[in-house]
């Protein structure tokens, strides 16, 4: 009996059997191309997070600055004070997520590529397009921030890695070899179409002169400046998107069928879509949602008083809510009129674009909303309650700095263009509208832009730019502008385009990178690109030479 | 020829007392009568001995005593001699007239450590016999009081063994690392072996430790397996030590009955120090604050502190007879914690039994244990975090006595109501162990047994008006399961001086674990707890609710043996061998193969040392190749995840599903392995005057190899950021010192004393590793996400903490740094190593005497040369705190010039000094003659003990306890040394009676 029970399990092969996890088998191959380009999409959402990809694109910027607030918050061992003084280190989390983010999406591209090949499905070829495109998306975007780009076609070698010139060729060529097969047009922003590569190579051409010779001064080619205009040319004449009258239904959570987006992250609620872009810089006491306690903003970055100077300075004597409505839209009325202070809670709405002064909105004292004797929501002035600073009102000031004062909870001025998700559960997850990569209004700047930097005729450029501002009649109009040259074509793309992750980007293409705005002076053009993630090149050091850090880090 | 003859004569020299070689010659001369002795060997209680080797001194005749103490002998020789052993008891010569017959032979016991027998893992050894390093540990040496977990009745006793019993949670998980952690990964755990099964070091449910089943009043012995030469039997999980805990066992011919109560009362033992009301309302304004003083004087802590009680009962029933022996006991202890709402309950069986078949050749040992624990927690550190941080003018409670509530602070108490976690698990482990003697010598053993285990685990957040909370109550599930089998025969013989014993086996292992979790949202205000009724929630939404689980399965197969030879009783020689298989290890590396060779010297048994003082030298050497497999399972395998969630699926269209993403998330790694531990030991045991002193010293170097990490791979572009490797060429070094000492006496007065100690020094360091930090121990708290706290690099120490020099506090009155690389600005780049966590120097000694019926026994421990970072400070104790109305300790307000806007930056600044010595706990008992109370009839015993834990500490650091680790681990590698809102410690008294029947 007892030999009997010691030949039992007695021997095993030692196989391991997994019993929660599972590989997919069995699939058609429609599933399975859907399957492998979804993935590759799916990526674009974690990349666009508040402290990955816009905090590189704005804090680093005069557009953003993040003071440790109160002493008490976004201290984050001073990342974000080094990133805004171009300061940053290898070892910085938020550039180390937003290269693997980037880098595993990269592979995820070439899984798609390599397993759609023999796929017998009618949308194989399509979508090996696609993830071409997405592919070289993601390589122009470390090729941005980092100054180089992977080649990798074979899943079992390993990447080649390309800088400069070399890098630009690899991207445009791939973006050229893929735009026949992409669709001419498509339901919703969310997939590269034919239009998105367009954009996309007009904007590789035009900071072709960067990606080049990254440390000097730019050559901006005329054959690039020609390829920019007429990629632009083509997203234009094609009909398929208009400029919104409403500027900010552009960043609406209905925007998904916006007509000017060309290519944004199709988020949705259910897929855990973030709703980081519109709670980042909020007040910790702003309450967006009359119906969630839970929904706050993080005392978050502000724009420097320089940003805020191009505006004012623009439309001096007249402030700028009043000139352009891109700067600023009112939904509450208690601003306009104090009497209106009890409102319905699907009417309560928070204010958009910049937010300066006093804000306004529900209270939540002792955990819940402060209602009228009606039982409407009471709007009233907005303290510091959750600071334990109900002296200290909500009051965005012009000033912010490093500085004890400058680091307050109420410093700055605020940044409301995403409308504030009302599917958000806590301010954080589950927003839903579109995060915009590309939109027409980029396009006509762009080539306005190209047509610039080549020598056209100065009013060709002036038109493209005052037909942005023309089109935006849904309430006041800003007025035309009567001249143009770069430095004003820089000023009006952040009028239209900030806090849409493309700042840093203009500002070293327009030279500006190494200039001095708010706290920061440092002018070491060996800043234009951030450091390779130490993680990075610690992995790659057992092969020498082959992944080497940036100079200057 | 003549040099073998030369050595038999010494050795005999030696053996006896001067007298022997005039004997030896006349039995020599004498020539070869034959002649049979009987006799019985008995104890100084007149109990026989079972089993006590009884052999002729100058020829090969051996034999060993039955049950009844009874044995027969054929000897030689005019004057013959002999020599009556038993495991125990101290050796006895006992020279035989020439016509004696009969002899009744008293053996005394041995009172040396090195009498004993240890337990080495598929077998005992004699520990004068053992080449490796081993420490036995009885039950009655171990820790005395109140313990959170079991490896707290080991800390200080063995040296080399370093137990931080890091949280003062009853049942919370304490570290324990055995020479040092040879990885970087969070399991430097040793491998726990109870009564022969191997467990698993998996969590069985909840945040407790893995060993709170174990009732310590069942504990016989500890054996602590330190060098790879005792450890290498366990092959791929002998790399971090093994400790081998023996329960109970009931002896022939016995019958007793012991009871235990105690009940014991404890406090917390060293406060954090933060401004009294008072002090506060000055240092708010002084600090340039706007003062928020609600007139009342709150000590928060003591709001959600306590005295807390615990009562131990334990009912231990030993005996048997000639055939059956047992042991079986039921134990039931109730613990609270220091912290209001926080108790642990162990309810505790066991049953073990020994039965002997087929004329004693089929021997059946069988152990049960079965345990069910309950542990209900608060939310700790939110409670620790308010006490420390809370406006002190503040009152907690409303004029209804109910907790207040505020705008901008939370009110602990109310917390106390509404959050709850109860852990309740119940574990059953047994197992049965038949072995056959074969022939004589020979015996096959089975050992098959289970240890499963069911966690059951409620979170609950009940829902509030005001602050407004909807609820949430979750479920977690755990089921663990750890199946072993295993074979191995053993070989014993001995003739003339050589003494043989080997081993072989087989042992499979299967361990299957798994978790399911629940949760359901928006909880309804009711008289009822919902724990009892889920189902009155009224949310339940995939993206909040979604079930959770996890299963997996892990198999190890290994091939053992083990060869000991002696020659003469001198020279000692062991080799161990294990070949382990495991379904964690990649298909090119399946087996993992662990040899270990020492050798041993019993210096004072030869010829030259016939005088000495010594009783006992022992030299030991010894080295070996260990393994240590604790790595998640699957890492081996490719893994592709079809999913509809976030992250994986995207709308490819306006309408419909959105496509279930297939995602590479694993690569095949074929090739991973082991982490692989060479140690070479050399020690030395000592015991002279009759055993009055005792112990050993050794020294050691581990270097382990192939360690297992999660790197980034070289090439960037990989469907996985982090994958699990053995970095081929790095090294994690640890070199020590171990020395223990004891020194024991009777005094011609009656009065019995003791004292001893132990020392170690380690040195950790790493070594070739080709990261330039790996980083861990993420700080937490506001303003403080990202930073780390420890960094690993070459020529440190694991465990470094790798921070900025803080300089002080410069005319801004902001915090200035030491500018390490001289470019002008203070970057990550500037931090530095700044010492250890890891203690360089742990020592403990103690001290016992007895008069009478009296004894007091003291135990001290303590650590040196390591450090400890002051987390909990660093994000709630500087002075922006202060001026905002929230509570601090005076190092806040240290320098008056300080910014209220200086950033509490990760950095020295906080980094204190860890080292320290405590008393552990003095006991002071009185042991009554029942024969004086009239009640010797009924009573063989009654003590009566208090005994004080955790007296007092001795230490510069300020927080509840330099003794203290909260991980804050960063892919997998662990953290030490970080003190986060840590569970404080207690002080503690225990007044406990014991009797036996």
């Amino acid at each position: 009996m007892v030999f009997a029970t010691a030949t039992i399990n007695s021997c095993t092969k030692l196989n391991e059997t997994v019993l929660d996890e599972y590989s997919p088998s069995g699939l058609t191959d429609k599933q399975v191309a859907e399957g492998l380009i979804a993935p590759v999409y799916a990526k674009l959402e974690d990349i666009f997070l508040h402290t990955n990809y816009l905090a590189l694109q704005e804090i680093s910027t005069d557009e953003g600055i993040l003071p440790y607030r109160g002493g008490t918050d976004w201290g984050d061992n001073g990342i974000y004070i080094s990133l805004h003084q171009h300061e940053t280190t290898s070892t910085d989390p938020n550039v180390r997520n937003t290269w693997n983010h980037i880098t595993v999406a990269i592979s995820r591209a070439l899984t798609a590529i390599t397993g759609l090949k023999d796929n017998k499905d009618p949308s194989a070829p399509l979508f090996i397009a696609e993830a071409r495109a997405m592919r070289a998306y993601y390589n122009m975007m470390l090729l941005d921030l980092f100054g180089l780009a992977f080649q990798k076609e074979d899943p079992n070698e390993m990447s080649k890695v390309l800088r400069g010139e070399e890098a630009v060729a690899y991207i445009q060529s791939e973006l050229e070899a893929v735009e026949p097969v992409l669709e001419p047009a498509a339901a919703g922003p969310g997939r590269l179409t034919r239009p998105g590569v367009w954009g996309l190579l007009a904007r590789l051409h035009l900071n072709a002169a960067v990606y080049r010779n990254r440390y000097g001064s730019f050559d901006f080619k005329k054959e690039d400046m020609d390829k920019v205009v007429e990629y632009c040319d083509k997203i234009i004449s094609s009909g398929n998107y208009q400029l919104a009258a409403e500027y900010f239904s552009i960043f609406d959570d209905d925007n998904h069928t916006n007509k000017e987006l060309i290519f944004a992250v199709d988020q949705r609620a259910d897929l855990a879509g973030h709703n980081r872009m519109a709670y980042f810089t909020l007040s910790g006491d702003q309450w967006p949602l009359a119906t969630n306690t839970n929904a706050n903003g993080t005392d978050g970055p502000a724009i420097t008083p320089d940003f805020y100077q191009t505006w004012a300075g623009a439309y001096a004597p007249v402030d700028p809510a009043d000139a352009d409505p891109r700067f600023f839209k009112q939904n509450m009325s208690i601003y306009s009129n104090p009497a209106d202070s009890c409102v319905d809670a699907d009417e309560y709405e928070i204010n958009r674009g910049i937010l300066r002064g006093q804000q306004y909105g529900v209270r939540k004292v002792g955990g819940v909303f402060v209602k009228c004797a009606s039982g409407k929501y009471k709007v009233d002035k907005l303290v510091h309650d959750s600071r334990s600073k109900p002296d200290l009102p909500v009051n965005f000031t012009l000033q912010v700095d490093f500085s004890v004062a400058g680091s307050n909870y109420n410093t700055g001025y605020r940044i409301s263009k995403y409308e504030f998700s009302k599917t958000t559960v806590n301010g954080r997850d589950f927003g839903e509208h579109d995060i915009v990569i590309l939109r027409l209004a980029d396009v006509y700047l762009m080539r306005a832009e190209a047509k610039l930097r080549r020598g056209d005729a100065a009013s060709t450029a002036l038109d493209d730019v005052n037909t942005i501002r023309a089109a935006r009649t849904a309430r006041i109009v800003a007025p035309p502008l009567a001249s143009i040259d770069l430095d004003l074509l820089f000023r009006e793309r952040g009028f239209e385009l900030y806090w849409e992750c493309v700042r840093r980007t203009d500002m070293i293409r327009f030279g500006k990178y190494e200039g001095t705005w708010t706290e920061k002076t440092n002018a070491d053009p060996k800043k234009r690109v951030f450091p390779i993630p130490q993680t990075a090149i610690d992995g790659a050091s057992n092969i020498p030479g082959y992944l080497t850090q940036n100079d200057g880090y | 020829m003549q040099i073998l003859c030369i050595l038999l004569f010494s050795s005999i020299c030696l053996i006896g007392p001067g007298r022997a070689l005039a004997r030896h010659v006349a039995g020599t001369t004498a020539g070869m009568k034959r002649v049979e002795i009987t006799g019985t060997v008995k104890d100084t209680n007149g109990q026989p001995l079972a089993g006590a080797t009884v052999k002729s001194k100058h020829g090969p005749q051996a034999t060993s005593t039955d049950a009844n103490g009874n044995f027969k002998l054929n000897v030689t020789g005019a004057n013959p001699i002999l020599v009556v052993s038993s495991v125990g008891y101290l050796t006895k010569e006992v020279p035989l007239d020439a016509n004696t017959s009969f002899v009744e032979i008293v053996l005394s016991p041995d009172q040396t450590e090195l009498a004993q027998v240890s337990v080495v893992g598929y077998g005992t050894q004699r520990k004068r016999d053992i080449t490796g390093s081993v420490k036995t540990l009885k039950s009655e040496e171990l820790n005395k009081g109140i313990i959170n977990s079991p490896q707290e009745l080991l800390q200080g006793k063995v040296s080399g063994v370093n137990v931080t019993s890091a949280t003062g949670e009853p049942g919370g998980a304490q570290s324990i690392t055995i020479r040092g952690p040879g990885g970087i990964r969070t399991n430097s755990t040793p491998l726990f072996v109870v009564d022969g099964l191997p467990l698993d070091n998996s969590g069985t449910g909840g945040t407790g430790d893995p060993l709170a089943f174990i009732n310590p009043a069942d504990i016989e012995t500890f054996d602590v397996l330190k060098d790879a030469s005792a450890t290498a039997i366990y092959g791929a999980r002998g790399a971090n030590g093994v400790v081998i805990i023996t329960t109970k066992k009931g002896k022939a011919g016995t019958s007793m009955a012991e009871f235990g109560a105690s009940v014991g009362f404890s406090t917390i033992a060293r406060p954090i120090d933060v401004y009294s009301a008072d002090e506060f309302r000055t240092k708010v304004v002084e600090s340039g604050g706007t003062l928020d003083d609600k007139g009342a004087d709150t000590d928060w802590m003591k709001e959600v502190t306590r005295t807390a009680r615990t009562e131990n009962y334990n009912l231990g029933l030993r005996g048997g007879s000639n055939k059956l022996t047992y042991y079986a006991s039921f134990g039931a202890q109730k613990q609270q914690g220091i912290l209001k709402k926080n108790s642990m309950d162990r309810y505790s069986g066991r049953f073990n039994a020994t039965q002997k078949l087929l004329d004693d050749r089929l021997v059946i040992e069988a152990n049960l244990n079965v345990t069910n624990t309950r542990n209900e927690r608060p939310p700790i550190t939110t409670l620790i975090g308010d006490a420390l941080a809370n406006n002190p003018t503040y009152a907690p409670r409303d004029a209804n006595g109910a907790p207040a509530t505020f705008t901008s602070m939370n009110n602990p108490l109310l917390n106390l109501e509404l959050d709850k976690d109860i852990t309740t698990i119940t574990r059953v482990i047994g197992n049965i162990t038949p072995s056959v003697t074969i022939i004589k010598g020979l015996v096959y053993k089975l050992n098959f047994g289970i240890d499963r285990s069911d966690g059951h685990r409620d979170v609950e957040a009940l829902p509030f008006v005001q602050p407004a909370r909807d609820g949430r109550l979750e479920t977690f599930n755990t089921y663990n399961r750890n199946t072993l089998i295993e074979n191995y025969l053993t070989y014993n013989t001995a003739w003339s001086k050589h003494n043989i014993s080997a081993l072989a086996g087989h042992s499979y292992q299967k361990i299957f674990l798994q978790g399911r979790n629940y949760s359901i949202n928006k909880l309804p205000i009711i008289p009822i707890d919902p724990i009892y009724n889920p189902g009155v929630g009224t949310e339940l939404t995939l993206a909040n609710n979604r079930p959770g689980g996890y299963a997996v399965n892990s198999e190890l197969q290994s091939y053992f043996g083990r060869v000991t030879y002696q020659y003469d009783d001198k020279y000692l020689l062991t080799v161990n061998f294990r070949a382990d298989g495991s379904t964690k290890f990649g298909g090119n590396n399946k087996y993992g193969y662990f040899p270990s060779f020492s050798l041993g010297w019993k210096i004072s048994e030869e010829a030259f040392m016939a005088n000495s003082i010594f009783n006992t030298l022992k030299l030991r050497a010894g080295w070996g190749i260990t393994g240590n497999q604790e790595i998640p399972p699957r890492q081996t395998q490719e893994l592709f995840v079809s999913s509809t969630g976030a992250g994986f699926s995207y709308p490819l269209y306006p309408t419909g599903v959105y496509p279930s993403g297939i995602v590479y998330n694993r690569l095949a790694n074929p090739n991973l392995q082991w982490e692989e531990s060479r140690q070479t030991d050399i020690g030395l045991d000592y015991s002279l005057w009759n055993g009055e002193l005792s112990g050993s010293i050794d020294v050691f170097s581990k270097t382990s190899t192939n360690i297992l990490m999660l790197v980034n791979p070289a090439d960037p572009i990989q469907p996985a950021v982090t994958g699990y490797t053995n970095v081929k060429d790095m090294e994690i070094v640890n070199k020590g010192l171990e020395f223990d000492i004891d020194y024991r006496k009777r005094s011609n007065f009656g009065v019995t004393f003791n004292v001893g100690g132990n020392f170690t020094y380690i040195r950790n360091e790493v070594r070739n590793s080709p990261y330039s930090i790996i980083p861990s121990g993420s700080a937490q708290g506001s303003g403080l996400t990202s930073a780390t706290i420890n960094g690993y690099l070459n020529g440190e120490p694991i465990g470094t903490f790798y921070l900025l020099q803080w300089t002080g506090i410069d005319d801004n009155g902001l915090s200035t740094f030491f500018d390490r690389d001289k470019d002008g600005i203070i970057t990550d780049k500037d931090r530095m190593p700044m010492g250890t966590a890891l203690p360089k120097v742990l020592y403990s000694f103690y001290g016992g005497a007895s008069w009478k019926g009296f004894d007091l026994n003291v135990n001290f421990n303590g650590t040196g040369g390591n450090k400890v970072y002051d987390n909990t400070a660093n994000s709630f104790f500087y002075k922006a705190k202060i001026a905002k109305n929230v509570n601090t300790t005076a190092a806040a307000n240290e320098f008056p010039n300080e910014s209220i806007n200086n950033p509490a930056r990760v950095s020295s600044r906080y980094l204190k000094n860890a080292s320290y010595l405590r008393l552990n706990n003095a006991t002071l008992g009185y042991q009554f003659n029942p024969g004086q109370l009239g009640i010797g009839k009924w009573v063989k015993g009654l003590r009566l003990a208090v005994t004080g834990q955790n007296l007092f500490v001795i230490t510069d650091y300020d927080g509840f306890d330099p003794e203290v680790n909260i991980d804050r681990q960063i892919d997998n590698v662990y953290s030490y040394g970080v003190d986060y809102l840590s569970y404080p410690k207690a002080r503690t008294v225990i007044f406990s009676l014991n009797v036996t029947f």
